[in-house]
This record gives C-alpha cells, structure tokens and sequence, in this order.
C-alpha cells in the first residue's frame, strides 16, 4: 500500500475515533450532531478509498457524493430538531429527552 | 381441473370474506346472504374436489428464492379435510343467520369465519411446509379474533390473547422445525420430507419429529397447552362448533398424521405421541364430568377426544385416528350447535340453570341427543365405530396400561355425555320455563349434521381405499367396509368398550347410592375442577416472563451515549467475527 493511501487510512481512522468518543461522552445536543457530522466525514472519505483500492473509484465517488447529499439533510433536520428541543425544555442535554427511564 | 377447484374454494371463502366487508353493517341482510351464499359455494367447490384427487401437486408456484414453490396438492388426506372445514363451515354460517341476528358488526364476524375457512383449507392442501406454516398461523389468527369477537367483554379478550400466545408456541415449533427441513433438505415440499427423511442424520430427524409435535400440542389443545380452549368459549357459539371443535383443532391431529410415515421410527416419538394422547384423554374426561359451564364442558370433551386421536396415531392407527377426526366433527359441531340454540334460547350457559328443555325444544334435543349418543359411542352412531377402531389399534400397537386408559376414558366420556344430556333436557325446568324451538336456519344446520352422525360411518370402506390410493407413503392397512364393521364387531374388546359404557351410564343413573364412592373420589373431582393445576402453570410462566422483563429494563436507558456505547461494542464484536478471532 502506498503511503498516501496509509495516510488517507489513517484519516479515516481518525475521524471515526474521535466521532465515536464525541458521541460517547457530549451530552450537548449540538455537539452530538457535530459529532455525528465527523463520523460521516470519515466515512465519506472511507469509501473514496475503498473505491480507490477495489479500482471502481467511479462507484466511490458516486456513493460518496449521494452521501454528502443525504448527510446534509440529516444536518439540517437534526439542527432543526435541536432547536424546537432547547424551545421547549429550555436545555440541549441529552439526559432531559429519555422518555423510556423508569 | 382440480386445480380450478383448489382456487375455487380458497376463492370463494376469501372473496366472501372482503364481500361480506364491503357490505358495510348497515345492511346486515345483504352481509347473512352473502355469507351464506359464499360459503356454500366453497363447501360445493370442496365437494367436486372428492372424485378429483390425486397425489401430485396440481398448482406451483414460484414464490422465489428461500420461500421455495408454493404447491398445492389435492390428496385424500387434504381434501377429506377441506370438505369437513367448507361443509360444516357453511353450515356453521347458516346457522349463524339466526344465532347472531340483531348483532352489531357482523361484517367483522362473518369476515373472519370466511378468512378462516379458506386459510384452513390451504393449510390442508398445501404441499409446501413454508405456505402451511403461514396458513396455520392466518387461522391461530382468525381464532384469536374470533375469540375475542365481544371486545367489550374482559373475559373474551383474555380468553382470545391466551389461545394466541399458547398457540404461538406451536407456531415456534413449527416453523422451527420448517427450517430444519430447509437446511437440511434445501426445500420445503412435504413430500421430499416424506421420501427423504430416512437420509436425514438422526438426531436431526428427532429434533423435527419433536418439534412438530410440539406444534400439534399447542394447536390441538394436549396437555398440557389444553387450558386455552376451555377459555376460547367465549366465543359465539358457531365459532366454537367450527374453529374449536371441528376443524382448527384438528391441524395438530393432521400434522402428525401426515408426517406419521417420516417419524414413526424416531426413537420415543411413538411413546411421546400416544402417552400424550392417553394423558391428555383421560385428564379433559374428568375435567368434563365436574364442569358445569355447557360451553367448557363440550371443549373438556373436545380436548379429551382429540387425545383419543392423538393417542390412536402413538399407537400407529393414521386410519383410526382420521376415521375419529371425521366422526367427531360432525357430532362435536352437531353437539355445539344443538348448544348454541339452547344457549340462544335460554340465555345462560349454566347447566344447573337448564333443565326439561325436552318437550319444549323437540328438534334440538332429539338432534342433541344423537349427538350426545355418538360422543358416548353407542352403536350405530359414527362415534362408536370410530372409536372402536382406535381401541382396536391400541390393542395391536399400544402397552397394555395405555388399553386400560383408553377404556377407562370411554367409560368417563359416557359418564359426562350422559349427565350433560340429563342436565339439559331432563328433569325439571330450571330457570326460564317458556322457550321455543330453533327457527328454520338453526335446524338446516343441525338436521344434516345429525343425518351426518347417523350415517358417516357406512363409508368407512371408501374413505380408507380413498386415503390409501392418495397416501404413497402411508400403511393404512384398510379393507373394505364389510370386513372393516366384521372386525370390529367380532373383537371381544368392543363388548368390553361397551360394557364400560354401559357402567358409566348406569354410575350416573344410581349416582345417589354411588354416594360412598363419590365421596372417596372427591379429591379428585376438586383437583378437576381446579383443573389439575395447569393454570398455576401457566400462572407461573407468564410472572417468570414479566419478572425477567422488568430485570432486563435496566438496559434501556434511553440515554444516547448508552446506546452509541452498545453499537460500538457490537460493530467491534462483528468486525472481530468478521476478522475470523
């Protein structure tokens, strides 16, 4: 494996550790949605690379571009949502939206 | 041609059914004519089906992929169900022409006793495991509904909930078993289970053995998974004569019949089967005699007769146990109808409320009571033949304690009969002292199916020749009809049968000066009347459920990082799986 494609590897790899740590520790309704954008990053990124080294990189790129479309309306509505959130409960914490705790 | 006939009676039922629906309740002459009509039609497609049978499949289709061919295949054994389920279904329709007039939402009812008829007839003719496992879940399904057709009543709607769950458990077995086959086999047609399940590894062929009994244990009410269908009568009285005496409780019946040729040299199975059986025989029969309810006393009487045909196909009687199936279909459904008109005209369910009904109810209690003679099995009615049949088989396949159980049963049973029909229609009116006698729709019901308890059993010859020629993979050992009614005449032990008939109905003629012996059996009669403890059983399994989902709703926190936490975990463990760690 060449080195750029260790480095793209690696990219990856960070982008997704990070995402899930943010996931597993942010009680910030806007940090988890930021959280959540960084996990898509790396795996945008990661399927450019998988198309790179399986030689479809047209497949990659054509999936990755259908994930930045659908990953933006994920932003957008997770936002929107955030927002109607703090309106009504006056807090962005996570902990205050479990209706399902006994 | 036979495949047109297939279709056509699926068809009607069905298309009866949205029919019936788009009927709206509104017009609920328009609903009891089309019901009617729809009906009949199926049981008269059903009926054309008789001279067509053969034993190959007449329709496949390609339902693609791991679903396999979906076949239909018209053999005896099939359609001889088919025509119990459309003809005493239809006949079960017109009588509820008058048993349900004036209800409201008989769209829904008649909906789903016409769903259920089609459902039960594919479930019989169907070639394929997967298809019959679907079917037989779509009539568990019309059941529970049915069951729980009062829906403002609590009563009902447990009684509905408690025959799904129990029945789902057979469900589980069955399609269980289902995909072993696949895996196995690679195909779900009942006959590569038949020709090849010699090739089966052993263990393999015992676990599908098991669990399709499992499945016909559930579904035809044996212990001890009976106690749903003693509850299931609060249903409408045609529902019970024809969901939960007639035809759906037979499934089980039949499910072990057709396998019968696959499993009967499965170490055990042949034991479990008739131990089962007798088990469950004796234990409905002496719940029966303590009951007072008309309705649970008939589905005591149900659960122990299906035992009898259960413990006839232990015992290796297919032939017995099919000749009782039909026997009892017909003077079980006469016997529900002749008490769903008594219920209708009373208004109670309480036998101790009935009572000289006799001289006031003259069609009813004469066709009841040809019903009650048949369930005793007194000769000429097509219950004594049957039954005497399946007591002949035990006396060339089954141990000789089982022989004992059996007679012991039938003595019980003409003990129960006897009492029901004394309490209804003998000795002083107890409660309403004018009633009338059925109207017309009521007795065109009940006059064939007795017509049908007098006579069914003269084509035991052509039945069995008819089964033989269609079955390749059953011994059934039949002759014809002569040589057959010889036999059983000439056994000793049909006079010892009746002898023991002959004193359960003399115990209850002279039960005042039995007091002694009835005092020392009291303990017993409690323990039947709380019935053997099976409830507690059933108690206990559902608070070990709830218990261990409340244990469990510690993991549901509802909180994100939890959840994230959880997917984390899993995506390493398949990774690592994937890995090949």
């Amino acid at each position: 494996m060449s080195s750029e494609l260790t480095i793209t590897a690696v990219t990856v790899l960070c982008l997704l550790g990070v995402a899930l740590y943010g996931l597993l520790i942010v009680r910030n309704l806007f940090q988890v949605i930021i959280a959540l954008q960084i996990l898509v990053k790396g795996a945008l990124i990661a399927l450019v690379l998988a198309g790179k080294i399986s030689g479809q990189i047209n497949l990659g790129q054509s999936l990755a571009v259908t994930v930045i479309v659908a990953d933006t309306i994920v932003a957008v509505v997770g936002l929107a949502l955030a927002v109607q959130v703090k309106r009504y409960t006056g807090s962005l914490d996570v902990k205050n939206l479990s209706t399902l705790r006994r | 041609m036979s495949a047109w006939l297939i279709i056509l009676t699926i068809g009607f039922a069905w298309l009866g059914a949205v029919c019936v629906w788009l009927a709206g309740d509104k017009r609920p002459r328009a609903q009891h004519t089309l019901a009617v009509l729809f009906s009949v039609a199926a049981g008269l497609a059903a009926l054309a089906l008789i001279p067509n049978t053969s034993d190959q499949a007449v329709i496949s289709l390609n339902a693609g992929s791991v679903f396999g061919q979906f076949t239909f295949v018209p053999d005896g054994l099939g359609v001889f169900l088919t025509v119990v389920a459309t003809v005493i279904g239809s006949l079960a329709v017109i009588f509820s022409v008058e048993y349900m007039r004036g209800e409201a939402q008989l769209g829904r009812y008649y909906a789903l006793i016409l769903l259920f008829i089609g459902s039960m007839a594919g479930l019989v003719l169907t070639g394929s495991l997967f298809l019959m496992f679907v079917l037989w879940e779509m009539t568990a399904l019309c059941s529970y509904a049915l069951i729980s057709f009062y829906n403002d009543d609590p009563k009902a709607v447990r009684g509905g909930i408690k025959a799904l769950i129990i029945t789902q458990i057979g469900g589980i077995g069955l399609l269980v078993g289902t995909l072993a086959v696949y895996i196995y086999l690679g195909d779900y047609q009942i006959d590569t289970l038949l020709a090849q399940a010699q090739t089966l590894p052993a263990g393999v062929l015992s676990f599908i053995a098991f669990t399709f009994l499992l499945a016909a244990m559930a579904k035809s009410a044996q212990v001890p998974f009976h106690t749903w269908l003693p509850d299931a009568m609060e249903a409408p009285t045609p529902v019970s004569a024809l969901i939960h005496a007639a035809t759906m409780v037979n499934a089980g019946v039949y499910l072990l019949a057709r396998f019968y040729p696959a499993f009967a040299d499965v170490a055990g199975w042949k034991t479990a089967v008739l131990t089962i059986g007798l088990l469950t025989a004796l234990l409905a029969a002496l719940m029966a005699v303590v009951a007072t309810d008309l309705k649970r006393m008939l589905a005591y009487s149900t659960v122990s007769q299906l035992g009898y045909m259960v413990y006839a196909i232990g015992v290796g009687g297919v032939f017995a146990s099919q000749f009782h199936l039909l026997s009892h279909a017909i003077f079980k459904a006469l016997l529900f109808l002749g008490a769903g008109a008594v219920i209708h005209a009373l208004g109670t369910r309480d036998m101790r409320q009935m009572g000289g009904l006799r001289t006031q109810m003259p069609v009813v209690s004469t066709t009841f009571m040809i019903g009650a003679a048949a369930l005793i099995g007194l000769p000429i009615f097509n219950g004594f033949w049957s039954k005497e049949l399946i007591l002949e088989s035990g006396l060339e396949g089954g141990p000789i304690w089982a022989n004992v159980g059996t007679l012991l049963g039938a003595g019980i049973t003409a003990f129960y009969a006897f009492r029901m029909v004394w309490m209804v229609l003998f000795g002083q009116p107890q409660g309403k002292t004018h009633v009338h006698d059925a109207g017309i729709p009521m007795k065109t019901a009940l006059i064939p199916l007795a017509f049908g308890t007098l006579t069914s059993w003269l084509l035991i010859g052509r039945f069995g020749s008819w089964l033989q020629a269609t079955l390749p993979y059953e011994q059934l050992n039949v002759e014809s009809t002569e040589e057959m009614l010889l036999a059983i005449i000439t056994t000793p032990a049909t006079y010892l049968a009746l002898a023991i008939v002959a004193l359960g109905m003399v115990a209850w003629w002279q039960r005042e000066r039995l007091t002694g012996l009835a005092r020392s059996l009291q303990g017993v009669g409690r323990a039947a009347a709380n019935g053997f403890g099976f409830e507690a059983l059933n108690q206990g399994a559902v608070s070990l459920t709830q218990k261990a989902a409340a244990a469990l709703q510690v993991t549901q926190t509802g909180q994100l990082n939890w959840n994230v936490l959880g997917i984390v975990v899993a995506l390493v463990v398949v990774l690592l799986v994937l890995a090949g760690v």
